[in-house]
This record gives C-alpha cells, sequence and structure tokens, in this order.
C-alpha cells in the first residue's frame, strides 16, 4: 500500500514534467513560426528579390557608340575592332591568379592591385576588361590557353579618330569611374559632353545559372543598341586648311562662323594633339603630351583669353552713339597723346592721326578718338552692351573649360579687386586693353551680333540642335555707320587692313579689324607702329595679333576670329590669315 | 515474444496513417529536389521503406516484456556498434559515422538514440519505488549518455550526439529530478562551454561562428544558412507550388536532399505549408503523450513520452537551423530527409511507440 502511494505520487510528477516538456515544445515551435512568418511573410519581396538573382545571372554586351560626322557627313570619329583580353569571374573562383599568371607570361604590365580593387566589386558575368590583345599577344596566349579558366580574348570596339586636326573638339575617351560601367567613358569635350547621348544602351544576356554559377541555358537576349550619331557643323575641308595656315611655331587660333545661323564651321588651335594616341594607349605620347609646356591640349579658341585690343573699338563707338556723346560727323584731333589728370595716354601712332572723325577712328584704329570718347563714357554701359553682344558669357555647345571671358564693370572690379574704378581704367577698356579678357569665338560671336544688328544666332556646334537668336535690336543707323568703318579697314587705303586689299586682290572681299593684344603695358605707345616689327623684342613679351573679319563684305556669310600669340600686330599676322581663310570659306560655299 | 496477432486491432490507426502521410509528403519533396524525378532520392528511400516495413511490423508486435528484457543486450550491441564505427567505419565527409551491414551503410549513432533511452527507461523504472530521485540517482545515466554523447561525438558527429545527450536530460529530468538539477547542468554547461570550445574540430567551431553571422563566408560554410534562408523566404505565404521551386531545381541549395530538406518544401508550400506541416508533427508528438497520461507504469511512460518528443525535437531543431536560428549541427529532417539510418531507427521508433500505445496496463507487466 505504501510503495503504492509513492508510485502513484511519482507518476503524478511525471505528468507534471511531460506538461513542462510540452509546454517548452509548444515555445519552440512558435518561435520558428515567428521566425517563418518574418522570413516568408514580412521580408518576403527581399528574399522573392535574392531568389531570382540566385537563378536569372546577367550579362551585359557593350553597345557601340554612336559617330560623329562633320556637316557633310564625313566620319570624324567612329569605332574600330579590336581584341581584348576579358576576365570573366563566374568562370574560375582562381581568376585573381589566372591574372597574375597571365601578367608574367604575356607582360601585361598591369597595374594587379588597382585591378584586384576593381574587379572586386565587378559584376560576375559581365567581362571585365583586362588589356588589349596585340596579335603576338593573341598568339602566345592561345599557346597557353588551357592554363586560363576565366580569361577569354573577345572581340571589342575602340574608338576611332582618322583625322588628328578635331581631336581639340572631339576630346578622347577614358577608364570609367564606376566600376560597374564596363566600357569606356567620353573624358573631355564632346565626347564628355555628349557622352548620354552617344554612349548606346548595353546589351543583356539573360542566362539561368546553377548555384556554381554555370551558365544553364540562356533565357533571352536584349540587343545593345548603337549609340546616337552625332552631325557637327564643323567642315572637313575648312577644318584641316584652318590648320594648315596657322603659324605652325607659334600658338594661336582661328574660329569661322557662320552670320546666318550661328554654326561654327571650323575652330582650329595650335599646338594640337591626336585623340588617338589616348585609344591606341600609347602612354609615352601621352605622359609627353599631358608634360608639355606648350599645352596641346589647351583650344585656345574657347579657352584662350586674351585682352581684344581694337578690335574692341566698334563697341565703344556703339556706347557713344547710343548715349549721344558722339555722331558721325564729331571730329578729335590727334597729335599722338591724350591726357587725364597728369597721365598721358599714348596713340599708336606717335606723330597723331589729325582730325579724326568716328569712321577714321576706326578704319585707322585711332586710339585718341577713343580716349577722348571714353573720358565720357560710364564703363558700366561698355559692360553691359558687351553682355548683350555675346562677351562676358561661355556658350553651351559641349566643350570642356569654356570659359566666360570678361569686361570689366564697376562692380566687377569692387567684387574682385575691393578697389573702385578709375577714369583711367575706362580709357584703357574703351581700346579693348586692360582687364578685358575675350576668347577667340567670343570674338567671332561679337561680329555676328554685330552684322546682325544685335539678334544674333548663339554659337553651336551639333547640327541637330535648333538655332536659338538671343540679344537686343541695335539702330539700324548705327549699326550702317559701325560697317561702313569695318569695311573701310579692309577696302579704303589707309585703312589698317588695306594691305589685304592690295596684295590679294583675287580674293573675296572682306570688312573686319585689326587688333594688338598688349601682353606688357610699357608699350602702350608702341603699338601698330611699323617700327615695332622690328625692334629685337623676346618672343614671349610680343604682344599677340588680333585680327576679326567677315566676308563677303557687302553680304556677310562667314566671320573669321584669328589671334596668333605673341605675333606682333594685327594688320601684319592675324588679317592675311583672315583673309586665306574667309576666301576659302567663299570659294568653297562651306 | 510475440503479442497474439489479434492485438493489430488495438493499433492507433490515426497515428499510422500520420507517419503514412508524413512519409509521403517526404517522398513528394524528394521527388521534386531531383527537379521531378523519383531518380534518385525518392526512388531510393520508397525502396527502403519497404524494406524495412517488415522489421517495422516485427518490432510492433514484440511483447513489451521481451523489449524489457532486450534493453542492456541493445545497449551492448550499440556500445560495439560505435566502437567498430570508430575502428573499421567508412569515413565520409571528414568523418567516421558509418559501417557496412549487408550493403548497407548503417550509421550506429542513430540507433543510440533508441538504446539510451530504453535504457534510461528501464533504469528509472526500476528506481520508482523511492520517493523522489536524488542527485547520486541520477549519476548513474548521466554517465552512461555521457559515455555515448563522446563516443558519437569524437566520429565526429556533434548534431547526433547532442541529440543523444540531450534525449538523455530529457529522460532525467521527465523521470521526476529535482527541478534544480536541470539548472545546475545547464549552469555547469555554461561553465564548461568555453572548455568544450576547445575540444570542437575546427570546421564545427567555424560552424558556430558562422552561424552567429553567417555573411563572413557568404560563399563558404554561411552559404547554406543564405541559401536555405533565401529559398525559403522567397516562398512567401502561399509558396511558389509543387516543383516550382527554382532555389532547389537549379542546385543553390547544397544538401538539400538531407539537412535542407525542410527549406525545398516551404519554397514550394509556402508559409501555410510550413505551419501545416509543423501541426501535423505536433499532433504525431502529441498522440502517444496523451496515451501516457493513462498508463501509471514509468517504463511505458518513459518511453511513449520521451521517443514520441525525439522525433518532434529532432523536427524543431532540423527547422530551426534551415531558418537561421540554430547552428547547422547535421540532424535530419525525420521521414523527410533522404537517408536510411535515419529512416529506419525512427521507423523502429514508430514500431515501438505504436507497440505501447496499445498496451493495456491492467495487468502487472514488469516485475
Amino acid at each position: 500500500m505504501e510503495k503504492n502511494n509513492t508510485s502513484e505520487d511519482s507518476i503524478k510528477i511525471l505528468n507534471r514534467r511531460s506538461f513542462i516538456i510540452l509546454i517548452l515544445g509548444s515555445i519552440m515551435s512558435f518561435i520558428i513560426s515567428l521566425r517563418l512568418f518574418s522570413l516568408q511573410v514580412i521580408n518576403f519581396s527581399f528574399y522573392k528579390k535574392k531568389s531570382v538573382e540566385n537563378k536569372v545571372a546577367i550579362k551585359l554586351t557593350p553597345p557601340i557608340r554612336g559617330d560623329i560626322y562633320d556637316s557633310n557627313k564625313k566620319l570624324i570619329a567612329g569605332s574600330s575592332s579590336l581584341y581584348e583580353f576579358i576576365v570573366y569571374k563566374n568562370l574560375s573562383k582562381d581568376y585573381m591568379k589566372e591574372i597574375k599568371k597571365l601578367n608574367t607570361l604575356i607582360k601585361l604590365r598591369l597595374n594587379l592591385d588597382k585591378i584586384s580593387k576593381r574587379i572586386k566589386n565587378f559584376n560576375e558575368y559581365s567581362g571585365f576588361i583586362l588589356s588589349r590583345a596585340s596579335w603576338k599577344q593573341i598568339v602566345e596566349f592561345e599557346k597557353n590557353k588551357f592554363l586560363f579558366n576565366s580569361i577569354k580574348i573577345v572581340e571589342s570596339k575602340k574608338r576611332f579618330y582618322p583625322y588628328k586636326n578635331f581631336s581639340q573638339i572631339i576630346g578622347y575617351m577614358g577608364e570609367p569611374s564606376n566600376p560597374n560601367e564596363f566600357y569606356p567613358k567620353g573624358v573631355f569635350h564632346l565626347e564628355k559632353s555628349y557622352e548620354k547621348y552617344l554612349k548606346g544602351t548595353p546589351g543583356k544576356i539573360f542566362n539561368e545559372v546553377n548555384s556554381r554559377g554555370k551558365i544553364i541555358r540562356e533565357i533571352s537576349i536584349e540587343k545593345s543598341i548603337k549609340g546616337n550619331d552625332l552631325d557637327l557643323t564643323l567642315d572637313f575641308e575648312l577644318q584641316n586648311y584652318a590648320q594648315s595656315i596657322l603659324p605652325p611655331d607659334k600658338k594661336g587660333s582661328i574660329v569661322v562662323l557662320s552670320v546666318i545661323d550661328g554654326s561654327i564651321l571650323s575652330m582650329n588651335s595650335n599646338p594640337t594633339f591626336n585623340a588617338q594616341i589616348f585609344e591606341d594607349r600609347e602612354n609615352s605620347k601621352i605622359n609627353n603630351l599631358l608634360n608639355d609646356n606648350s599645352k596641346p591640349l589647351f583650344n585656345r579658341a574657347f579657352s584662350g583669353f586674351y585682352p581684344p585690343g581694337s578690335v574692341f573699338k566698334p563697341i565703344s563707338a556703339l556706347v557713344g552713339l547710343q548715349r549721344n556723346l558722339i555722331d558721325p560727323q564729331t571730329e578729335v584731333i590727334c597729335k599722338g597723346h591724350s591726357s587725364l589728370g597728369d597721365r598721358n595716354y599714348y596713340c599708336w601712332k606717335k606723330k597723331g592721326h589729325g582730325k579724326v572723325n568716328l569712321k577714321k577712328a576706326i578704319k585707322e584704329s585711332c586710339d585718341v578718338y577713343f580716349y577722348e570718347l571714353a573720358k565720357k563714357i560710364n564703363i558700366d554701359d561698355i559692360s553691359n552692351l558687351s553682355t548683350n553682344l555675346g562677351l562676358n558669357q561661355g556658350y553651351d555647345i559641349g566643350l570642356s573649360n569654356l570659359g566666360k571671358g570678361l569686361v570689366p564693370s564697376k562692380k566687377w572690379k569692387k567684387a574682385f579687386l575691393e578697389q573702385s574704378w578709375y577714369q583711367g581704367e575706362t580709357l584703357i577698356a574703351c581700346i579693348g586693353q586692360g582687364y578685358n579678357q575675350t576668347s577667340p569665338l567670343q570674338l567671332a560671336t561679337l561680329y555676328s551680333a554685330l552684322l546682325n544688328r544685335g539678334k544674333y544666332p548663339i554659337p553651336r556646334l551639333d547640327k541637330k540642335s535648333s538655332i536659338k537668336i538671343t540679344g537686343k535690336l541695335l539702330n539700324s543707323e548705327h549699326q550702317k555707320i559701325l560697317i561702313n568703318a569695318l569695311n573701310a579697314v579692309v577696302q579704303e587705303p589707309n585703312g589698317t587692313a588695306y594691305k589685304l586689299t592690295i596684295s590679294n586682290p583675287e580674293f573675296v572681299k572682306i570688312g573686319g579689324k585689326t587688333g594688338t593684344s598688349q601682353v606688357i603695358r610699357i608699350k602702350e605707345s608702341e603699338r601698330e607702329d611699323d617700327q615695332y616689327k622690328l625692334k629685337e623684342i623676346e618672343e614671349k613679351f610680343k604682344d599677340h595679333s588680333v585680327f576679326v573679319g567677315y566676308a563677303p563684305y557687302d553680304k556677310p556669310k562667314y566671320i573669321a576670329a584669328v589671334i596668333i600669340e605673341n605675333g606682333g600686330s594685327g594688320s601684319a599676322v592675324a588679317a592675311p590669315i583672315a583673309h586665306k581663310i574667309l576666301d576659302f570659306a567663299y570659294k568653297n560655299n562651306v | 515474444m510475440f503479442k497474439d496477432l489479434k492485438s493489430i486491432y488495438d493499433l492507433n490507426w490515426i497515428y499510422f496513417f500520420i507517419i503514412l502521410i508524413i512519409f509521403w509528403i517526404g517522398e513528394i519533396n524528394l521527388y521534386s529536389a531531383a527537379g521531378g524525378s523519383f531518380d534518385p532520392w525518392a526512388s531510393n528511400q520508397l525502396i527502403r521503406f519497404l524494406i524495412f516495413l517488415p522489421l517495422f511490423f516485427l518490432i510492433l508486435m514484440l511483447e513489451p516484456k521481451f523489449i524489457f528484457n532486450f534493453v542492456e543486450i541493445f545497449l551492448i550491441l550499440i556500445f560495439i556498434g560505435l566502437i567498430i564505427t570508430l575502428i573499421f567505419g567508412y569515413t565520409g565527409m571528414g568523418a567516421t559515422r558509418w559501417i557496412r551491414i549487408a550493403g548497407f551503410n548503417l550509421q550506429v549513432s542513430e540507433f543510440t538514440k533508441i538504446a539510451i533511452v530504453l535504457f534510461m527507461a528501464k533504469y528509472f523504472h526500476k528506481l520508482n519505488a523511492e520517493k523522489t530521485i536524488g542527485l547520486l540517482k541520477s549519476v548513474l545515466p548521466l554517465f552512461v549518455s555521457l559515455i555515448f554523447f563522446i563516443l558519437v561525438a569524437i566520429q565526429p558527429d556533434l548534431g547526433t550526439a547532442v541529440i543523444i545527450l540531450a534525449l538523455g536530460l530529457v529522460v532525467i529530468f521527465y523521470a521526476g529530478i529535482k527541478i534544480i538539477y536541470p539548472f545546475l547542468a545547464i549552469l555547469a554547461i555554461l561553465i564548461i562551454s568555453p572548455l568544450l570550445w576547445t575540444f570542437l574540430k575546427p570546421y564545427q567551431q567555424n560552424r558556430i561562428q558562422i552561424f552567429l553571422n553567417p555573411d563572413l563566408d557568404p560563399l563558404g560554410k554561411g552559404y547554406h544558412i543564405i541559401q536555405s534562408k533565401i529559398a525559403i523566404g522567397s516562398g512567401g505565404l502561399k509558396g511558389n507550388g509543387f516543383l516550382e521551386g527554382s532555389q532547389s531545381s537549379l542546385n543553390f541549395l547544397p544538401e538539400k536532399q538531407t539537412d535542407f530538406v525542410f527549406a525545398i518544401f516551404s519554397e514550394q508550400f509556402g508559409f501555410t505549408g510550413s505551419i501545416l506541416l509543423i501541426l501535423l508533427f505536433f499532433i504525431m508528438f502529441l498522440i502517444p503523450v496523451l496515451k501516457t497520461f493513462k498508463l501509471t507504469q514509468v517504463f511505458n511512460k518513459i518511453i511513449l513520452f520521451v521517443l514520441s518528443f525525439k522525433i518532434f525535437f529532432e523536427f524543431l531543431i532540423n527547422i530551426s537551423m534551415t531558418i537561421g536560428i540554430l547552428p547547422v549541427v547535421g540532424v535530419a529532417l525525420p521521414f523527410m530527409s533522404y537517408g536510411g539510418s535515419s529512416l529506419l531507427s525512427n521507423l523502429i521508433i514508430c514500431a515501438l511507440l505504436l507497440n505501447f500505445m496499445s498496451i493495456n496496463e491492467r495487468k502487472r507487466m514488469f516485475s
């Protein structure tokens, strides 16, 4: 009996304990259910996405980049075939070892540290471009092919620039900055600014893969789409001709602009470079180029800023006319200098021009006339009108390092130099020296604005872009007076560029304005003096030679702005070049 | 030795059918794991099942008295089997877990679980006269389970070893040890666990570290857990549907037919299917447990409760492992994982459970 009691007690303990275990089991089941709920219901989309990624491997195929043409559909940047060593990470875990092996076997001179960093984050199924493969390297590789599971030789495209005279506008390609972009991108000038337009859409090959990354079957293919072709306003022949007439030993630039629609017909800068060396990875040439003191990468047509010199004078004249400070009959006696306060301001012609009216002042480029005018001028009027006529600003034409230049104002001087404006500075500004900074492209635009009576087309390079007209209309009388004077510069005796008419009578008749851009101020009295050319002046202190002209003078179609650094006076160097290029453009009906 | 053939009428047919249902789910699952093919797993597993069925019915018809008397012999046979495994065993995947008997690769450790429960059931049955069982009295069974734990752990098969030890502790707890001892045991384990860590093989340490942070090695050891979670998670509420599991059919999941078979199931049948499966296993656990409340014999109670618990416990451990709440220790999903030893051992357990559920305790069976 007693024994039974104890036995029954212990049975009760067993039953109690089984409840505890049952409860623990239930709790455990509940926790598992919660976890399943979290995985399958709450985080379902996350895991679903992962499972799709697991299943489908997307291999990207690079698109063909759009071609670039001149205005007559002449190819100036295209694509050509080449072979590359491509690494596919999914084909072997030891891809990094194989890259090292390849590097020692074929002497590719790879930067292994950089590559290992970049390849780490790279898409597993899209090929990583290791290096170009030459024929010799391909043969060597084929012999040892069995050593490399992850590396393949694949045909690919590279950029092809057949003509080096376009490099300073088209720019060049470089390595992608984002590790997941697997093809080169434009890094300079049009290649850079038109990157999205030119690059195209990569193709996608959807593969079903197993857990080892082995492709089981191809699901579908999205073909790559070639980028858009870019048509430029440039004229192939004109561009090449312009380069050929730039003095090879001088730095300089020529811009030819259409008066009608603002098309940039040619835009050259010397020295220049060949963009193809970047595509061909000619590292020694690239290094030489980057270290060249004459800066061939620098396109002086739109990145080079110089004081415009006398080609700026029409603006001062316009302000005088607009403010009724002068009329065409107003006369000034030029004795070779003008004084303001205790300072003398010299004309380039020491003997003086004698009696000078507006037409003569422009035709013979009399400085004293403009000094006298400047004494009455508010510099802000000059600055505002300049802005209206295309200076003081950049144009959105897709070029790198396109600066704005400067035509000074009181406000500008206060803000940047923290000084107030002196009247003497207005005198210097009115003849285009001093703080004034303009590029050849801006000068061409300025003359386009004058010829178009103030409402002018903004310069453009993309032929398909619409023509945008900007600016305020000028008084037609004022414009006529100015154009008449500018024509006289070349067409009438005593004009600073009359020489052109005499030496090349068969050329198209042009109008224009000479200028001399001062490098150092000391020679203020010596500008455009014939004696000046004979003087032995150290090359780098010589003035820049400037000329802006248009042709034909009675019905202008083309504008050429020429600057030759350290070339001396505008009439001697820049003007003949401008005449040649305008004649070429006119005769070939560019 | 055998019961009267008429006792077949007393069989708990519900339980029997649940076994068949779960095995059938397992078969379907192995079929889909092979990408919609009976070959190789589903067909093999079915053949094994059919081969084992006679043994199942044989054990089902054994006299409980015979089983009671056979316990020690069984334990000694298992002990010898484990020693043979260690010396002559067949090595696979860095562990020596199998011995070849009559063309089968037998994993003795699976049967150790049954032997240890039977042995302890008998031990505590004999102690039942005592009012409460003190610490000393529980030292012997603890000692025995530790010996078997070590024999299996050095194979090395940590998963099975831990289950063996856990079952030993569950029997001791169930048999009525003072509630303080289990706490002491847990405390002791916590204290010696840093020591135990040094005894673990590097790959076992690795597994535990990776369990704590699978992203340590997403393509290596952590790969299992990550891929398994992706498969389960992508199943969603309703599942992708039968044979529609992309992760499983594309071989993203290694060992999907064995330890990670639940992921295959859950990917196809989703949260709904998973909860139903948990319920099914819970009912399967509960049926023998309900019977224990009607029984007074300690041997019967322990066998019914702990062996039924064993199946449910392994089920919970296995799932926890696949959903990343326990480290991957290599515990099979009962009746669903591909593997002969696990199937045979669970069939023997179910035969024992069915056998003991039909016991009529009115006559005193054991002395």
